[in-house]
């Protein structure tokens, strides 16, 4: 792995970042144990001083020489400092030489240098002390010596440091740990990602049974290809119909031009060719036309025309607009309108739809048969219903009639596409195309609004 | 001569377009681009625009749109690859005054073109008397040499839209939107039942024919010499 590779990048950052977060956690710890401990000792020191001064401000000023000298023999750790000072500054009795350059302080306590005379190999130590003043206008200094206390930080410093190296070694290593971790996941969801993309859409990414935030993106992603691979059946399964409806006329098409051409020997006979194969090129530009309106209306992309319509004047229209053919055909072609709310919609769309199921009950019901046209309320939804006195849609094949190029029956001229055009236009409206459970009848259900 | 101006970047679909309105009996100058196009509409000598949605330096919706703000009111057919009815509403709203989606027939082209040139004497006269027909639309009622046709409404409106736009192809198409007011392609011949019935009543036995049909196109009314 380079150092360049994003992932080695992001292990380091993970790395640095937990590593960095625990070291900067130790020295908070080191630096509130120094100051705690610094401030514990500074206050039992002051209290020492403190009983100091008050005991020996209740000598009499004669015998306070005697006190002092009595107090440093006390002293065994050999620690303490204490000195009586005359008022003109001469040492009196102690063990420190001079009078510490610090003022008289009533509270707290200094650190200052003190000049030594009892301690062996010494003549200048650091010290904590007061000075106060006696009731005869001498003065006391009293004062602990800093080294034990500054060697007992040094102890703790140094085992902190100590701690410090396996802290910042355990971090770099479980930042290392953690960012491997992530960069595992990472990498495992760009293989298969890649694997995707190269065309295998079946791969899925593992989720485990109770998964984190990183699992439940996985299974996001797994869902998304669900849909996804679900498209691409779809249009698979579209273009290789698409690619065999329009085979077999392309091939009766070069058949019959080819044929024409052979025989065809005046001019009437070339037109007679040309004529064919135009009605031929016209159905099957039809069929192309009518898949991207399909698709265009299933996009529900085509809503700008939508507007109040009067569906009763469109069933009327509808009717008046087939009776002509009926009437050829033979066929009693009757319509039942009640008035209804008007729908929003399209209005050229809707024709088109009821239009088609017309047609449909025209093609597929008996010769000389039936076909009503209505339209009714039915609960609160408004329904166009088409209903022949044919067999109608066999139960089993209902829910194939709206895929494109599906055809009931072979013996019907037609593409296919009638039925699914009319779903994808009820679709677009939010209507329902619904077959009946009796006899011949298929109907738009427009929902009741609101 | 009706000079058409026509914007289309595909060479093959633009030497067919100008073929055929050539042998319609128009003169037809042609531009591959927006930009050269945008100028040539400028002369005042173009009588219709024929143009294409995609050009390959701009969008032909947006060059109708510059002329219309110019004030310059050149009817404009807008022809599209892009089909779908959505387009065709922005394509109309845009200023095109008749939008054609592609693939088209020729004769629907030339169809589209002359509706747009000769737009109908839109005078609401409810009394025509073109040949030997006469059509009263006030009373509904309609002669032939003073013989009564017995027409339906419907097939009354079809023979009022015919007989004020003569000797022009109407496509099935156009009588669906015009007359019925309805814009689809029918999948079936229930437009041809209606002009079917209508020629039958109108064209009675060894009379001219007045209306004829253009097989697999639409219809034509002669105008009686």
């Amino acid at each position: 792995m380079s150092r360049s590779d994003p992932r080695t990048r992001a292990t380091w950052r993970w790395g640095g970042a937990i590593a960095a977060l625990l070291i900067v956690q130790s020295l908070v710890v080191a630096g509130l144990f120094w100051v705690l401990a610094n401030g514990s000792h500074r206050r039992m020191a002051e209290r020492g001083f403190v009983r100091d001064c008050r005991d020996l401000a209740a000598i009499a000023a004669p015998a306070r020489p005697a006190g002092v000298r009595a107090m440093l023999e006390r002293d065994i750790h050999r620690d303490r400092f204490l000195a009586l000072f005359a008022a003109d500054g001469a040492l009196i009795e102690g063990n420190i030489a001079r009078l510490p350059l610090a003022g008289i302080t009533a509270h707290g306590s200094v650190v200052a240098e003190v000049v030594t005379t009892e301690l062996p190999g010494k003549t200048r130590d650091i010290a904590r002390l007061v000075i106060c003043a006696m009731p005869d206008g001498s003065r006391l200094v009293t004062g602990v010596d800093l080294d034990d206390a500054e060697e007992a930080l040094r102890v703790v410093e140094r085992s902190l440091a100590i701690a410090l190296i396996p802290a910042i070694l355990l971090a770099i290593g479980f930042g290392l740990a953690a960012g491997r971790r992530a960069a595992r996941q990472v990498d495992a969801v760009r293989t298969l990602t890649a694997r995707i993309v190269a065309g295998d859409l079946a791969e899925r990414l593992p989720v485990g049974t109770d998964p984190d935030s990183f699992g439940l993106l996985c299974a996001h992603i797994n869902a998304m290809l669900d849909r996804l691979q679900m498209l691409v059946t779809e249009v698979r399964g579209v273009g290789d119909d698409i690619a065999h409806q329009l085979r077999t006329p392309l091939t009766r098409l070069r058949a019959r031009v080819e044929r024409g051409l052979r025989e065809a020997d005046t001019r009437a006979g070339f037109e007679a060719v040309a004529d064919a194969a135009l009605a031929e090129i016209d159905t099957l530009l039809g069929i192309v036309a009518a898949l991207l309106r399909i698709r265009e209306l299933e996009d529900h992309a085509r809503r700008s025309r939508f507007a109040a319509v009067d569906l009763a004047r469109l069933v009327e229209d509808a009717c008046e607009l087939h009776r002509p053919t009926a009437e050829d055909r033979g066929i009693d072609l009757t319509c039942e309108i009640a008035p209804v709310a008007p729908v929003e919609g399209d209005a050229s769309l809707l024709m088109e739809a009821v239009s088609n199921l017309i047609d449909n009950a025209m093609k597929f019901g008996p010769a000389n048969g039936r076909v009503l046209l209505s339209l009714r309320h039915a609960g609160g939804a408004v329904v166009v219903t088409v209903a022949d006195d044919g067999p109608g849609v066999p139960r089993a094949e209902r829910s194939l009639v709206t895929q494109r190029f599906y055809r009931g029956r072979q013996d019907c001229e037609g593409a296919g596409l009638g039925l699914s055009l009319v779903n994808a236009i009820a679709d677009l409206h939010g209507f329902t195309l619904a077959f009946a459970d009796v006899g011949s009848a298929v109907s738009l259900v427009a929902p009741a609004r609101g | 001569m009706t000079h058409i101006l026509l914007i289309e970047d595909d060479a093959g679909t633009a030497h067919e377009i100008m073929l055929e309105l050539r042998a319609n009996g128009y003169a037809v100058t042609h531009h591959g681009l927006a930009g050269e196009g945008f100028v040539a509409a400028q002369d005042d000598g173009v009588d219709l625009l024929i143009v294409d949605r995609q050009l390959p330096d701009g969008e032909g919706l947006d060059l109708i749109a510059r002329l219309r703000a110019e004030g310059r009111r050149t009817p404009a057919l807008v022809l599209s690859a892009l089909g779908s009815l959505d387009d065709r509403v922005r394509g109309l709203r845009a200023g095109g005054d008749d939008y054609l989606p592609k693939p088209f027939a020729l004769i629907e082209l030339v169809a589209r073109v002359e509706a747009l040139l000769r737009r109908p004497n839109e005078t609401r006269d409810t009394r025509l008397i073109v040949g030997p027909l006469d059509l009263d639309l006030l009373a509904g009622t309609a002669t032939r040499s003073g013989r009564a046709l017995d027409l339906l409404p419907r097939e009354l409106k079809l023979l009022d839209y015919l007989v004020r736009r003569p000797d022009r192809i109407i496509t099935r198409s156009m009588l669906l939107r015009d007359v019925w007011g309805y814009t689809f392609e029918p999948n079936s011949n229930v437009v041809d039942v209606h002009m079917g019935r209508l020629r039958r009543k109108v064209d009675g036995e060894g009379e001219p024919q007045l209306i004829r049909n253009v097989r697999g196109q639409g219809y034509v009314f002669d105008v009686p010499v």
